[in-house]
This record gives structure tokens, C-alpha cells and sequence, in this order.
């Protein structure tokens, strides 16, 4: 490790330090503190569900839930907050999520009394949920992105009226959920040179995790290459002859989410292999609007199609003792 | 495309096995089934492909682009578009799922899922996907078995013996004319291959339940990929055909996962396998201009006016099996203090133990050793290795700390390490053959580059009051490269974010970042030679920067702004912009902008009904700065040449939903997507080159699509449906516009994947039973 980053330790390390002994003095997570507001994950449901309960209310039972809102019932049908199993584990029915709702009985019409999770801040729904949902895809939500951007469960996902066959979300696809906020992505998928997305072979979610992960972006691998080999794994090597900046990166030169330039190129050949090579002869050589099909005679088979790939077919890496130049 | 054999049948005929096994098994337990919904289509399909130039085509009229069908099937016929059968389960303990799309096609996909809520669980997940590249390509050869493209010993015969003859008159006269003369005949008759690729893949997961306290969970996953897709063959720089690669992967994978979770603590872990088997492993086709194999003094003109040599074939080896062997655990806790940290730690070996072809398959090549004794380099046993014996061993690690205090105040620490180890043995060889044509006398061994990098973050956040929020975070991040240009970059981040909810039903996200990053030491151009034995003088140009690895300095932008107008309508508006500024890399990537801004808007005019209109555009523009060389990096600066890549492209979206209007339901959806390049070269006068002439067309495309869908309610079981889509697509790239079939050096595939403008009309029926 270099002195940059050691530097950056050390100073993580005392910050660390410096504060733990202020925060140690708090109540832990789901105790007092935390059901007054603190963004903590609450131990059980109904810890966590007492954020949004009436003070002083108590249990009435689900039946009684269902006296007035008859139609939510049905919006738990086929889901696991409709099955046997979640009575089990949530032994108060609607008020595991919702608490308590006596006090709103009592009285429908106060606002206030509303067991609306909608009213919750973002911390504190996301607490509901996690309550039960803090393994498996939420594993890394703590922390995550979209936490830090005072982003809740409810955000994407819906309970009662879930429009997508997966996932219980809000929009009917996680494409179109996540382009609520991505539109710069959104746009992307419509170029010329995609993945399969607009067309549904692949989602989002294939890719990343938005709950959070350990990686840069959120992809669901250690890094975006091993993203890129769970499908593309003939490019995996190692190989004999490597292409060092492959290695490194797939988006140094390809652009995932869409590119009006063949096979996802940020650039098109072959501008985009002179951004590095400026080597002697043809490399350097500039290649205008002289070179192009049209031209007949003059057109040059390094601009052309494929470009420089033309020649250098093997750019990923080439396992071939007479290729040191990723030719074939 | 070529048809996928076993695997094609195999996946499907699993799912409906299990889901024919799974169902009784099901409904004996007094679970109910349903099949809805059940959707019935026949398409007519009409493709009016905008045809380049096709002087070479039978009847080109009724060539379709196969832009068109890319991704997905849409001919013309029957297609059963939806298939849902599900199981309801009184007791609320069972679930069972079975879903089709488009069963019948090239882009089926089929899904199942079975299982017992908090208990067991399988779900199986078929997916055909296509991807088609290009139709009617023009291919000489014969494929005559797998990696082996032939042309007729009698054909190579005489082509070779003409350009003889033509050699024996003149030697100038060998030129592109000539050469388009003598091909002409064959390209006439030559074959013609629709290439593209389809991917039959297979996930099954399987949920084990809790055992022994820990939940358990195992994926399995295949894929077999087959078909063709395009590929350079070249023989050398006045040779080079484009011919097709022949692709048959499979690749599968097995992970075991097991994970225990506690109020404070969980924890997983696990192991994966992942295997790559490429069923082709060589491609062996023949050079269209010779039929008898002989070197060339360069192997860089053939066939021309200064040497018609080189060899009867090419030789190329695809991509070598690989497999990968990866452990994993991920660790989360919640202590006193609110404190909360994450991590993972993997582990992860890829290997490669691919035979080594030999050097070449021309046999009037004559191999010089180490010590200068001539060998054969047609017979891999006078390679320095037998095997590639490559192995990298990556080391992951990340951990993200985190704290609340203060009431307002959040803290969050991450480290990142990720240690790409490259193990490989370096093997020496004395030399190569260059273009399949001639000995180059030149040691080169093989370089295992290597790479670690780390970032470390101190994020800090400010709930400024219950509305807003503030994070101000620094992030370094270090490469350390072996063999590389640069020994190590650092770069620092700073981001500011503010976040507000203040302004009642408006939702302002923002954020604001600079990085900048600095080589640590000197910049290595001489790097290029570590694949040399004798390091020579490096021919990069010395004011060259590797963008991945120059110094530079960053803005990025994000505003995002969502307006609830009363409680029927939307608006965002969005802007993201980044500046990337390479100002100390002389020569290289010099900048690259990239500015996105869009406005969405959406309206529920009323329950069921609800409409919403989007415009995005976005402008990306590069700048190159290079220098034409000839035999020594040029220090002249009028060789200097300069390009401004501008893409601006502009997309508008609508969408009109219906699914409350009596019986009918309507959904319209409309893009359009625009995109304007421009390529500016420039070089000043006096200099090689002395003119730069620029490209107005860099890659200029159109996708103009109209979707509307309408069904009619028969029956509370029963609908029936029509479907439209037109599609009007245009793409004028420089890279293809005008291409022929023969271009100097150059035989083409010529594909036919370009403009079109279709229409497809569908009749269905719903059921719901």
C-alpha cells in the first residue's frame, strides 16, 4: 500500500476513534432511541413498526384491519406477506408492519393516527422492512448508495399494489423502476449498439444489485470485469498474449448501457485504439474522410468495418505463439 | 444461424418435466391451478430493408436487415405470446409458478418457480436470446467442418496462377482494379450466410431451507452460445478478408451458498466453479489469393505489385477453455452506537492450460532458434511450451464502517482491494511468424501484466433538518501496475451531495465532484518492449498518454428534480454532465465531455388511465490529439493531426395507458432516437499529413418505433387483441456507408444490417382459465 492511502487509513482510523466513544454512550439499535426516529434497523417488526403506531395504541387484529380496507387482503395473494408463513412470523398480521392500530380505530379520520408506513421517514420504513429482510439480496443495503440517498424499500417496491411479476415493484419492470431516476440510462438502451435490455432478454438487475454490494457500482461481482466475464467468458482468460488495459477494465472502451458506435465502443475504430497508440507507421496514421468505403481506390482497409480489428482480430487476448500482437 | 443442438431441447424439456412433476404433485396437496392468462398470436411481419450497395446480390429486394430482428424473433406465424400458469394453495404455504414468452420462438423464454414459503424453493429460468449480426453475408469459402473454411483447390489455383501471369506482364499492374476483376466471378457466385449467434441459457436455483442453522442455497447455471459472428482473417496488410468465426461455448457454472443470519449479525459464504469449453478451438481457412504456401519478405503487400507470396492458409486460435474457482464471505454486524460495518473477502484462481498451437501451418516457413538453428514451425514440438499454463489469482477485499451521531450526523468509511496477481510462467520465443508469412527473427516472451488498485472513503453526512441532507465524502483511489506504463496513479475525489425534500411535493437531488489523479513516478513508454527479449527503442510517441493511466482532472454533476403537481401529475428534470481533462498528456486522449438533460412528465388523466411524455438529450464529445510517424516517432509538429468525436442524440418517449375504459384496454408507446455524430479532423498544413478531410457521418442513426396494443374484453375469460409496431430505422455509419463486397485488400462479409422500415400486425386471443 502506497503513503497515499495509508494516510487516508490512518485518518478513517482516527476519525473512527475519535467518534465511537460519543456514539457509544446512545441507546443500541431498537431500543428507545431508535423508536423515536433513529435510522437503526429495529430487532423485531413490531419494534420497527412502532414508528408509525399512535402512542398508546394496541393490537386489534388483522380481522379488524380487514372490516374497513376489504380489498388488501386480495393484494397479498400469491406474495409471502399473504402466506401462512408470515403469519407465523409475523404473529400481529397487518400490524407487524403497520403497529398497533387501536388508537386509529377508535378514530379513521385522524391523519395523524394513520398507520400509513408513507409517513415514516426513509430510514425509518426501510427499519420495517429489514426487520425480516436483512440477508440475502439486502445483505449490503447498510450504507449502500441508495441508502445514503434517503432511499427506502418503498421507493421501488410496493406491498399492496405491486405491478411487476418479480419483486413486488412499483412499475411493471425493474427497467422502468430504475429509470425513474436513471434517465440518462433509460436513453442509452434505445442506441443503436445495446444489450438486450429494451428488448427484455436482460434487466437491470441482472447486472446490479440495488440494495448495495461490496463493489463499485453496485454489479453483482467483485468487480466490472467479472461482471462482464459471467457472460462473456471466453474473454476471461488469462491469456498468453494479454491486452493489458482489458484486464484493467471492459469500459475502458466499451460503453455497457448503449452506443451509437459498433459493439458498444465509447469511440469508434479505430480513433478509439489511437487514444494509446500513437506508434510509428500505421498506428499513428490518420485516417479521414479519404479512407472511407465510398472512396473506392483510396479507401483503407484500417478504417473500414471492423477497423483496426480488421487485422488485430484477437483485441481481448490471443493464445497464439505468433500473435504478440493480438492478430489472431 | 447455425441450429443449437442438444442443449436447445434439453433446457425446455427439463423445465416441462419438473413443471409436469411439480404440478400433480402440487394439485394432489389441494393446491389450485390457473392458467391465466393464456395469450394466442399470429404475426405478419413486413421488413423493407434500405439496401447499401449490393451489385453482387441475387434479389436483393427481399434481403432483410437483420438489424431488425437483433434481439428477438418477429417473423411472420404463429407464436404463443404469453403462457402464466400458477397454483393457488388454501393453505397459504405453497407457491407454484410457471411462466412462457414467446414459446415457439427464437427468443422463448420460460420460467418456473416452486416452493414453500420460508422453506424450500426451486426456480428454473430458461432464456433463448438471439443475436443476429448481419444477413446474406458474402463468403467465399466452403465450411467444410468445424473451423475450416475452404475454397476449392482449383479455384485458389487459378486465382493464384492469374495474378502470376498479371506479375509476369507488370508488377504495378497487380493493383485493386485487377484485383476486383479477378474476384468478381466468385463473389458473383459466392455463398451466402446469415450470421448471428443464439444463447441457450439455464439458471436453476435451488433454496435448501435451513439446515443446521444455516440457510442454504445452490445456483446452477448453463449456456451454450452457437452461430457465427463476424471476424478479421487477415494475411497481411494488402490481404485482409473478413471472414466469420465459428462459435460453439459452454459455459457452466455451480455455486454453493450458505448463509446464517442473526438480529445483529449475518453472515454467507460460499464457493463457485465456473468452466468456459470452446467445441472449436481452431479456425483454419484459405487465403482466397494462393493455393500453394510460400513466405514473403514482409508478409505486409500481398498480393501486389511488390509480392504476391504468402501462405495457403490462415490459422487462428479461438478462445482457449478457461475455468475459475472462486470463495467468498461476506460478514455484517450491527454494534453499540449504532454502528454498523459490511465486508467480503474472495478469493478467486483463473486458469488456462490450452494446448499451444504451432507458430504456423505454412510449411515453406523456416523457424531460427535461440541459437540459431533452423527448426519446423509447423510442429508444436519445437515450441518453448506445450501449454499456456497461465493462472491469476485475485484477491478481493472490501469493508464499509459505518456510525450515526449526534442525532444528525451519519459517517461511513470503505476500503476496496482488489489484487489482480498474474502467476503466469513467462515463455520465451525466438521469434513468430508474422501474417502467417514469414519468420520474424524477433524474441518476444509473454507479459503477465498485473494489477492492484484500492480506494479508501470517508463519507459525511448532514440531516441539515428533517427535509435535507448534506454529505460532503474524499476518496483515494491508487493503481499499482506491473509491466505498465505507470507504476502507480493516485487519485483523489471530493463529492459534495445535498439532497431536499423543503419545497412541498418537490424532491431536489444534487451532487458535485472533482477528482484528480497524478502518476506516481515517471511515465514508462519503454513498457511496450517488456514483450521484446532485446528491448529496443520504444516507437510509441514519446508524448503518448495512456488515458488509463494519465494524469487528469474530473467534473462531475448530477441535478435531478421531481415536482408533484396536485396528485395526478409529475415532473422531473434531470442534468448530468462529465468533464474528464487529460491538459498534461501531450499527445492521446486529450478530454471527454458528456452532458445528459432530460424533462419527464406523467399525468393519470384518470383511474386507469394514464399518459406521460419524456425528452432526453445528450452530447458526448472526445478530443484526440496524435501524430503521424513514419519509421521514427515524428518530432515535427506539423505532422500533428487533431479530432473532435461529437455525438449529440436525442430521445423522445410517450406512453398512453388504458386498462380502464369499459372492455377495451389501450396501451400506445412511442421513441424516437436521434443521433447526429460529426468527426472534425484537422492538421496544419506543410506536414505528413498535411490536409485532414473530416467525417460528417460519424455514425448518424434514426430508430423511429410506434407500439400500440389494444384488447377487447369478450368475457370476463376471454379477450381479444390487435398489436402494431412500426419500426422506421436509418444508420449512415462511415464505416460501412458504401461499402462493396471487395475493397482494396479487403474481401468484405458485406452484411446486410442497415436501414429499415417494418411493420408488424398482430391478432390475439386472451384467456384466463
Amino acid at each position: 500500500m502506497r503513503r497515499g492511502s495509508l494516510q487516508v487509513l490512518i485518518l478513517a482510523g482516527g476519525v473512527l476513534l475519535a467518534f465511537s466513544p460519543l456514539s457509544s454512550h446512545r441507546p443500541a439499535a431498537g431500543g428507545p432511541v431508535a423508536a423515536q426516529g433513529e435510522t437503526a434497523p429495529a430487532a423485531e417488526p413490531e419494534v420497527a413498526a412502532a414508528h408509525v403506531a399512535a402512542p398508546g395504541a394496541t393490537y386489534v387484529g388483522s380481522e379488524t384491519c380487514l372490516g374497513c380496507h376489504d380489498t388488501l387482503d386480495a393484494t397479498l395473494a400469491r406474495t409471502p406477506h399473504g402466506s401462512r408463513h408470515f403469519l407465523e412470523i409475523g404473529v400481529h398480521g397487518c400490524e407487524t408492519c403497520h403497529g398497533p392500530g387501536s388508537v386509529h380505530v377508535e378514530d379513521p379520520d385522524v391523519e395523524a393516527h394513520q398507520p400509513s408506513l408513507e409517513r415514516l421517514s426513509a430510514q425509518q420504513q426501510t427499519a420495517v422492512c429489514r426487520s425480516c429482510h436483512d440477508g440475502r439480496e439486502q445483505f449490503f443495503w447498510e450504507g449502500s448508495k441508495h441508502a445514503r440517498r434517503d432511499l427506502s424499500c418503498l421507493t421501488c417496491h410496493s406491498i399492496h399494489s405491486a405491478q411487476s411479476n418479480d419483486g413486488q415493484l412499483r412499475l411493471a419492470s425493474d427497467v422502468e423502476q430504475c429509470a425513474t431516476c436513471h434517465k440518462d440510462v433509460r436513453a442509452e438502451t434505445w442506441k443503436s449498439s445495446h444489450h438486450p435490455i429494451r428488448e427484455g432478454k436482460i434487466t437491470c438487475a441482472d447486472c446490479h444489485n440495488p440494495h448495495g454490494g461490496p463493489a463499485e457500482k453496485m454489479v453483482r461481482a467483485d468487480s466490472v470485469n467479472d461482471l462482464c466475464y459471467s457472460c462473456h467468458t471466453e474473454k476471461r482468460g488469462p491469456f498468453l498474449w494479454e491486452h493489458a488495459p482489458v484486464r484493467e477494465s471492459c469500459l475502458t472502451c466499451h460503453t455497457p448501457h448503449g452506443s451509437n458506435h459498433a459493439k458498444l465502443q465509447r469511440v469508434a475504430v479505430p480513433y478509439l485504439c489511437q487514444q494509446c497508440h500513437a506508434n510509428t507507421r500505421h498506428p499513428s496514421t490518420l485516417y479521414d474522410a479519404r479512407n472511407l468505403p465510398t472512396e473506392g481506390p483510396t479507401a483503407s482497409n484500417r478504417l473500414v468495418e471492423r477497423g483496426c480489428v480488421n487485422c488485430h482480430s484477437a483485441v481481448h487476448g490471443s493464445n497464439h505463439p505468433s500473435s504478440p500482437y493480438l492478430a489472431h | 444461424m447455425a441450429e443449437n443442438r442438444k442443449h436447445a431441447i434439453f433446457a425446455p424439456a427439463l423445465l416441462l418435466l419438473g413443471g409436469l412433476l411439480l404440478s400433480p404433485a402440487a394439485g394432489a396437496q389441494g393446491m389450485v391451478f390457473h392458467l391465466d392468462p393464456l395469450v394466442l398470436e399470429i404475426l405478419e411481419t413486413d421488413v423493407d430493408s434500405e439496401l447499401d450497395t449490393f451489385q453482387f446480390r441475387d434479389n436483393p429486394s427481399r434481403v432483410e436487415s437483420a438489424k431488425f430482428s437483433e434481439y428477438r424473433d418477429l417473423k411472420s406465424g404463429f407464436r404463443l405470446r404469453e403462457l402464466h400458469l400458477w397454483g393457488e394453495d388454501p393453505d397459504g404455504d405453497r407457491y407454484f409458478d410457471f411462466r412462457g414468452e414467446n414459446v415457439g420462438r427464437q427468443d422463448a423464454r420460460l420460467g418456473l418457480q416452486y416452493g414453500t414459503w420460508g422453506g424450500w424453493s426451486l426456480d428454473v429460468d430458461y432464456n433463448k436470446i438471439v443475436h443476429r449480426f448481419g444477413n446474406r453475408a458474402l463468403f467465399l469459402w466452403n465450411i467444410t467442418g468445424p473451423g475450416r473454411f475452404e475454397i476449392p483447390d482449383p479455384v485458389q489455383a487459378q486465382i493464384q496462377g492469374a495474378i502470376e501471369q498479371q506479375r509476369a506482364i507488370s508488377p504495378g499492374s497487380v493493383n485493386y482494379a485487377f484485383l476486383l476483376g479477378l474476384l468478381t466471378p466468385y463473389l458473383d457466385a459466392a455463398n451466402t450466410l446469415d450470421i448471428g449467434l443464439r444463447r441457450d441459457r439455464t439458471d436453476v436455483g435451488l433454496d435448501l431451507g435451513t439446515l443446521g442453522g444455516l440457510g442454504w442455497r445452490l445456483e446452477l447455471q448453463h449456456e451454450n452460445r452457437n452461430g457465427l459472428r463476424p471476424y478479421g482473417g487477415s494475411f497481411g496488410f494488402g490481404n485482409a478478408p473478413e471472414i466469420v468465426e465459428p462459435i460453439d461455448y459452454d459455459t457452466s457454472s455451480a455455486e454453493l451458498r450458505g448463509e446464517w443470519s442473526a438480529k445483529r449479525a449475518g453472515l454467507q459464504f460460499g464457493y463457485r466453479y465456473s468452466q468456459f469449453e470452446n467445441n472449436i478451438s481452431t479456425l483454419i481457412w484459405d487465403n482466397p489469393f494462393r493455393a500453394t504456401d510460400s513466405t514473403d519478405p514482409i508478409a505486409y503487400t500481398a498480393p501486389g505489385g511488390g509480392s504476391i507470396g504468402g501462405a495457403a492458409m490462415g490459422f487462428a486460435d479461438l478462445a482457449p477453455d478457461n475455468h475459475a474457482n472462486l470463495a467468498f464471505v461476506n460478514g455484517r454486524a450491527r454494534f453499540a452506537g449504532n454502528w454498523h460495518a459490511t465486508g467480503r473477502a474472495s478469493y478467486q484462481v483463473l486458469t488456462q492450460d490450452d494446448p499451444l498451437l504451432p507458430y504456423t501451418l505454412n510449411s515453406a516457413i523456416v523457424g531460427v532458434d535461440f541459437d540459431g538453428s533452423p527448426f519446423d514451425p509447423t510442429d508444436p514440438a519445437n515450441l518453448p511450451a506445450r501449454n499456456a499454463d497461465n493462472e491469476v489469482t485475485v484477491l478481493n477485499l472490501a469493508a464499509d464502517v459505518g456510525t450515526t451521531f449526534a442525532d444528525r450526523f451519519d459517517l461511513d468509511f470503505r476500503y476496496r482491494y482488489y489484487d489482480y496477481d498474474n502467476d503466469s510462467r513467462r515463455i520465451a520465443f525466438p521469434g513468430y511468424v508474422r501474417f502467417h508469412g514469414v519468420w520474424e527473427e524477433i524474441g518476444r516472451i509473454s507479459v503477465p501484466y498485473a494489477y492492484r488498485r484500492e480506494s479508501a472513503a470517508v463519507e459525511l453526512g448532514w440531516e441539515i433538518n428533517p427535509t435535507s441532507d448534506l454529505e460532503l465524502a474524499y476518496e483515494l483511489r491508487s493503481w499499482d501496475r506491473e509491466f505498465r506504463e505507470t507504476e502507480g496513479t493516485d487519485e483523489d475525489a471530493v463529492r459534495l451531495t445535498f439532497d431536499t425534500r423543503a419545497i412541498p411535493n418537490l424532491t431536489l437531488r444534487t451532487s458535485y465532484e472533482i477528482g484528480d489523479r497524478s502518476i506516481d513516478g515517471s511515465y514508462r513508454t519503454a513498457a511496450q518492449e517488456e514483450s521484446f527479449l532485446a528491448h529496443g527503442e520504444p516507437n510509441n510517441h514519446p508524448g503518448m498518454r495512456k488515458f488509463l493511466q494519465a494524469a487528469r482532472e474530473y467534473h462531475l454533476w448530477n441535478v435531478m428534480a421531481m415536482y408533484l403537481i396536485g396528485d395526478s401529475m409529475s415532473l422531473t428534470v434531470t442534468a448530468q454532465g462529465r468533464d474528464e481533462e487529460y491538459d498534461r498528456s501531450q499527445f492521446g486522449l486529450r478530454d471527454a465531455e458528456e452532458l445528459n438533460y432530460g424533462i419527464d412528465l406523467g399525468r393519470a388523466l384518470r383511474p386507469g388511465m394514464h399518459v406521460n411524455v419524456f425528452a432526453n438529450r445528450e452530447e458526448i464529445d472526445y478530443r484526440l490529439l496524435s501524430r503521424q510517424s513514419g519509421a521514427t516517432p515524428s518530432t515535427d509538429p506539423r505532422n500533428d493531426w487533431s479530432g473532435d468525436f461529437e455525438d449529440v442524440t436525442d430521445t423522445v418517449g410517450l406512453g398512453f395507458t388504458c386498462d380502464g375504459c369499459g372492455r377495451w384496454e389501450l396501451q400506445v408507446q412511442g421513441r424516437w432516437s436521434q443521433t447526429e455524430g460529426d468527426l472534425d479532423l484537422f492538421s496544419p498544413p506543410g506536414g505528413t499529413p498535411d490536409l485532414a478531410f473530416d467525417i460528417p457521418n460519424y455514425d448518424d442513426v434514426e430508430l423511429l418505433q410506434l407500439d400500440a396494443r389494444l384488447d377487447y374484453r369478450i368475457s370476463e375469460r376471454v379477450s381479444a387483441g390487435v398489436w402494431w409496431l412500426w419500426e422506421d430505422y436509418d444508420i449512415d455509419s462511415f464505416l460501412t456507408r458504401g461499402l462493396v463486397p471487395y475493397l482494396p485488400a479487403a474481401p468484405l462479409l458485406d452484411l446486410v444490417n442497415g436501414g429499415y422500415e417494418a411493420h408488424v400486425v398482430g391478432l390475439n386471443m386472451k384467456f384466463r382459465l
